[in-house]
């Protein structure tokens, strides 16, 4: 079964086009207008990949994405109107895996998508389990427990707390984590890692707001430590 | 609007402060004058009623010392000793006139107060003898066929009419200057609020359009702070509503143009199946739906200014890094990077983003009307950093150097430059993202002395702890 995408957007010609060009990529697109729609559509048949526009009639987009997100593990692309605003952080926070903004060309979203889709995928098998302390991580079955407690994250989540395992100690910077993580460069917004890191510390530190794993190093970037 | 015509015309105050300073000297020497006479005939009148009680008071005692038969001497000594105490010179008439002293005879007496009193009148009469003013008193005497005269000089009196006057002048004097002094005070408190109002329209010159005048409690002011006030309030809607329509304008574009991009690329894709006309015709689409793409977002961009919402994304920036990657990313073709060593390490605060715009766009600009830019270069200087991108074009000629950051500027040198690709919006965006950052940005020559522009920006820099 090939990969599916649910495009969440109000405006009819932008879900038209958009459906073409990401169905000239293989995937099979359905479509929402409104939240309420979009939730209902996701119920019903749990696609592979999500495109939401914030700006939506009724439930707005941050809300379809908390909602989404309490069940699911899903990737979520973010359609934000402004990159210099709250709303990409606003966005992040209620789960968004990437976003793009108004106006984008499709190709640029089509690479978002199949970078989401590379994450995830299960890793390669053969890793081995590591251990911070208190935190397990078990890299071939995608679980990671803290206190012997299986905790949720999503895919990128996951993925960013086993690049950081894999190489303990060793301070990656946001460039390279958004180069290896989300495939962006030199250029992406670096507000992607940080929301990131928040909302994985959250999951994974006792205390999230005194981290003693996942640490920042000023002016660096993150690392991983028992 | 008519201007004035400044040319030998005082300002408002210096008028205001002249006919102050007129309006009280022709006060003060009325007053002066009017004081000065009254005081004169007063005074004189006084001394004259004194001088001629004396006088009579002498006739008398001269009367009954006097006959036919005295002689010159005898009348001499007399004379000499009858009180004088205004300093007087008595003469003494019978037959001839014996006067006191030599000097003060016969001719120092006018004739026609002669004649009156030899006739039998006493009289008295003021008159000018020797340079000074006399006073000559006369009294016939019938009893003994004679006459008695006194000659008073009024002369101290003169003097100390002068002294008066000497300080009428000095307080007209400075009445004048204390009008003067109260002119320029009261003009410039009168004007004050026009000041005001003068600094206020500065200001929304100068683009604060907030800027509102105090509204005033005197009801002579209060009508102008007010229309004042409501100039500047409809001067800022209109700004502000000139601004939301760029801003929205470019918003409503968003929409068409995603379903246009994403349309076109699906085209795109098919492009192979499409007759040659078609083909070509598609082609032209696709590089055009890119430009409007980049119009919509450098609108929206500078819309974004417009409405003054928008800030920096600070973030620790690696700037040599930085600027190495945005070279070999947005060139495509190899650029030259020169770097400061002392700049190797070193960390900035800045917005990331918004830097590798200002970048873009200037090898953008050099690429469009530069024939490619030659040398990317960034040295430290005092207190920032240089990043200078120069490329082998025309050069910008001096009366451009300011405008071509101005929005849609490509108009002013685009005779020469000739290219549809850009918009005009690239540079001004450089010059607001550069702005914002606290940092500037010009044009020159080259600094090798080929032909060719040298964009400059300088950042201020506080360097990371």
């Amino acid at each position: 079964m090939g990969t599916r995408i649910l495009a969440v957007e109000d405006d009819e010609r932008i879900r038209a086009a958009v459906k073409l060009a990401l169905e000239d990529e293989g995937w099979a697109v359905s479509e929402a207008s409104t939240g309420e729609e979009a939730l209902e559509a996701f119920q019903q048949d749990p696609v592979d990949v999500v495109l939401i526009d914030i700006m939506l009639p009724g439930i707005d987009g941050f809300e379809v994405c908390r909602a989404i997100r309490r069940s699911s593990d899903v990737p979520i692309v973010m359609v934000t109107a402004r990159a210099d605003t709250h709303d990409v952080v606003a966005g992040l926070e209620a789960g968004a895996d990437d976003y793009l903004t108004k106006p984008f060309a499709p190709k640029e979203l089509s690479a978002r998508i199949r970078a989401l889709l590379r994450r995830a995928r299960s890793l390669d098998s053969g890793s081995p389990h590591l251990r911070f302390g208190d935190l397990e991580i078990l890299p071939d079955e995608g679980v990671v427990r803290r206190a012997g407690r299986e905790v949720h994250l999503t895919k990128t989540e996951f993925r960013l707390l086993v690049e950081l395992a894999q190489s303990p100690g060793r301070v990656f910077s946001r460039e390279v984590l958004l180069e290896r993580i989300w495939e962006h460069g030199y250029f992406g917004d670096g507000r992607l890692v940080d929301v990131h890191i928040r909302r994985l510390r959250t999951k994974v530190e006792a205390d999230p707001a005194n981290p003693r794993h996942v640490v920042t190093v000023r002016g660096l970037g993150y690392k991983l430590q028992a | 609007m008519e201007l004035p015509k400044l040319t030998g015309r005082l300002g408002l105050r210096a008028r205001i402060t002249l006919a102050f300073a007129i309006g009280a000297l022709l006060l003060s020497a009325l007053l002066s004058a009017t004081t000065w006479a009254l005081t004169r005939e007063n005074l004189l009148t006084q001394r004259e009623a004194a001088a001629e009680t004396i006088v009579y008071q002498n006739a008398r005692s001269v009367r009954t010392r006097i006959t036919s038969s005295t002689g010159t001497d005898e009348i001499l000594t007399m004379l000499s000793n009858l009180p004088a105490p205004f300093g007087s010179r008595p003469i003494v008439y019978s037959g001839t006139y014996t006067p006191l002293t030599p000097e003060f005879g016969q001719d120092a007496l006018p004739a026609s107060l002669r004649e009156v009193v030899l006739a039998g009148q006493p009289a008295r009469m003021r008159y000018e003898y020797r340079g000074q003013t006399q006073l000559a008193v006369g009294v016939p005497l019938p009893a003994v066929d004679a006459a008695y005269f006194e000659i008073i000089s009024l002369d101290d009196l003169e003097s100390t009419l002068e002294a008066l006057a000497i300080s009428l002048v000095g307080a007209s004097l400075i009445t004048t200057i204390a009008g003067a002094a109260l002119g320029s005070w009261a003009s410039r408190r009168a004007l004050r609020p026009l000041s005001g109002v003068s600094n206020a329209a500065l200001a929304l010159a100068q683009g604060e359009l907030d800027t509102r005048l105090e509204v005033n409690e005197d009801p002579d002011l209060r009508p102008i702070s007010e229309s004042f006030n409501q100039m500047a309030r409809s001067l800022q809607d209109r700004i502000e509503r000139d601004a939301r329509f760029a801003s929205d304008v470019s918003h409503e574009l968003r929409s068409p143009l995603m379903t246009l991009a994403a349309s076109v690329e699906v085209m795109a894709n098919q492009r192979d199946e499409l007759p040659e006309r078609a083909q070509a015709a598609l082609d032209l689409m696709v590089l055009d739906v890119n430009r409007f793409h980049q119009l919509v977002e450098d609108l929206l961009e500078i819309s974004r200014f417009d409405a003054g919402v928008v800030h920096l994304e600070l973030d620790d920036v690696h700037l040599a890094e930085l600027v190495m990657q945005a070279v070999t990313h947005t060139s495509d073709v190899d650029v030259p990077v020169h770097l400061d060593a002392e700049l190797a390490g070193v960390v900035v605060r800045a917005d990331k983003r918004r830097i590798v715009r200002v970048i873009a766009n200037l090898l953008d600009n050099a690429a469009k009307y530069g024939g490619g830019a030659t040398s990317v270069s960034l040295t430290q200087v005092e207190g920032g950093v240089q990043l200078a991108v120069e490329d082998r074009g025309p050069g910008v000629p001096p009366e451009d150097r300011e405008l071509i950051f101005e929005r849609f500027s490509r108009g002013v040198t685009a005779g020469r430059r000739g290219s549809s690709d850009g918009v005009g919006l690239g540079l001004s965006l450089v010059a607001e993202h550069v702005r914002l950052h606290g940092g500037r940005v010009w044009v020159e020559d080259r600094l090798d002395g080929e032909e060719g522009a040298r964009f400059v920006v300088e950042l201020p820099v506080e360097e990371h702890p």
